[in-house]
């Protein structure tokens, strides 16, 4: 819940990204996904850096750990994608957008907080 | 009976390799082992004191066991201060020339702590083994780097 908690997060991410194996064990695609474990990692502490308030850090504590548990089962450090929630698209008027945010709002999973999908 | 016939072979083998320049080890190391095995043979035949006299004049100055083994060229502070500075000058968040011995990442260099921690996995993945995050999160130059894995590494100051 600290900066060094933080920190050895972060860490623990680079350690994953050291020894990372695909599935397909694919030297490029090995290669490729290491590369991409390290720059999503850069990318996504860095945007998330000036946020103070504790509850935002915990859920984006929380979000890291849930991103590294899932991609280390799946053996995938993509992000799992999402279906939108049911009634969500609508039109570009005031009161439907405004319900067809919220509810995209809350159904976004834990794991994709960070990523800003329009 | 055996053991004379033994002898005789190990003598007529040492003749033969003796008779070869020394330079190589292999032949060196196989005389060291001749010679180890047969010298508890010659106590047993003693009686022939004068064949044996030969076999020690040339085991005598260069009984050297050789073995190699693999590893690295050993550390000193000098290479382990150099390595790290290269690794240092590679980072491109950090101005080379602003690059001293003492100057901290923080103050001096303007980095980050999320920078400090890909800087010691960087010396993590050069010098081959791991550092436990409290320690790792206290070293703020580079000569407290050089002097922690100087530390670790047992390298004689």
């Amino acid at each position: 819940m600290s900066r060094s908690d933080v920190l050895s997060l972060y860490r623990r991410v680079l350690r994953i990204a050291r020894s990372w194996q695909s599935q397909s064990a694919l030297p490029q695609d090995t290669d490729t996904e290491r590369k991409y474990i390290v720059q999503e990692a850069r990318t996504l502490f860095r945007q998330n850096l000036k946020i103070t308030d504790p509850e935002s850090v915990k859920r984006y504590i929380e979000e890291c750990d849930a991103r590294i548990e899932i991609g280390l089962h799946y053996r995938n450090p993509y992000p799992k994608p999402s279906y939108l929630p049911p009634m969500g698209l609508a039109t570009q008027k005031g009161r439907k957008l405004r319900a067809q945010e919220r509810l995209r709002k809350q159904a976004k999973p834990l794991y994709l907080q960070s990523h800003d999908e329009t | 009976m055996a053991s004379r016939a033994l002898a005789h072979c190990v003598r007529s083998i040492a003749r033969a390799s003796a008779r070869l320049n020394e330079g190589n080890a292999l032949t060196r190391s196989a005389r060291a082992s001749l010679v180890s095995t047969h010298r508890a043979i010659s106590l047993m035949s003693c009686s022939q004191g004068t064949r044996w006299t030969e076999l020690m004049r040339i085991s005598g100055p260069s009984v050297q066991l050789c073995r190699h083994y693999g590893d690295l060229p050993p550390l000193t502070l000098e290479s382990i201060h150099d390595r790290v500075m290269y690794v240092l000058k590679l980072y491109d968040k950090i101005n080379p020339e602003k690059l001293q011995k003492a100057s901290h990442f923080m103050k001096d260099l303007g980095l980050d702590s999320l920078d400090q921690v890909e800087i010691i996995m960087a010396m993590e993945d050069e010098f081959g083994f791991e550092i436990p995050d409290a320690e790792a999160e206290k070293l703020m130059t580079p000569a407290e780097i050089v002097q922690y894995i100087a530390d670790k590494k047992d390298v004689y100051e």
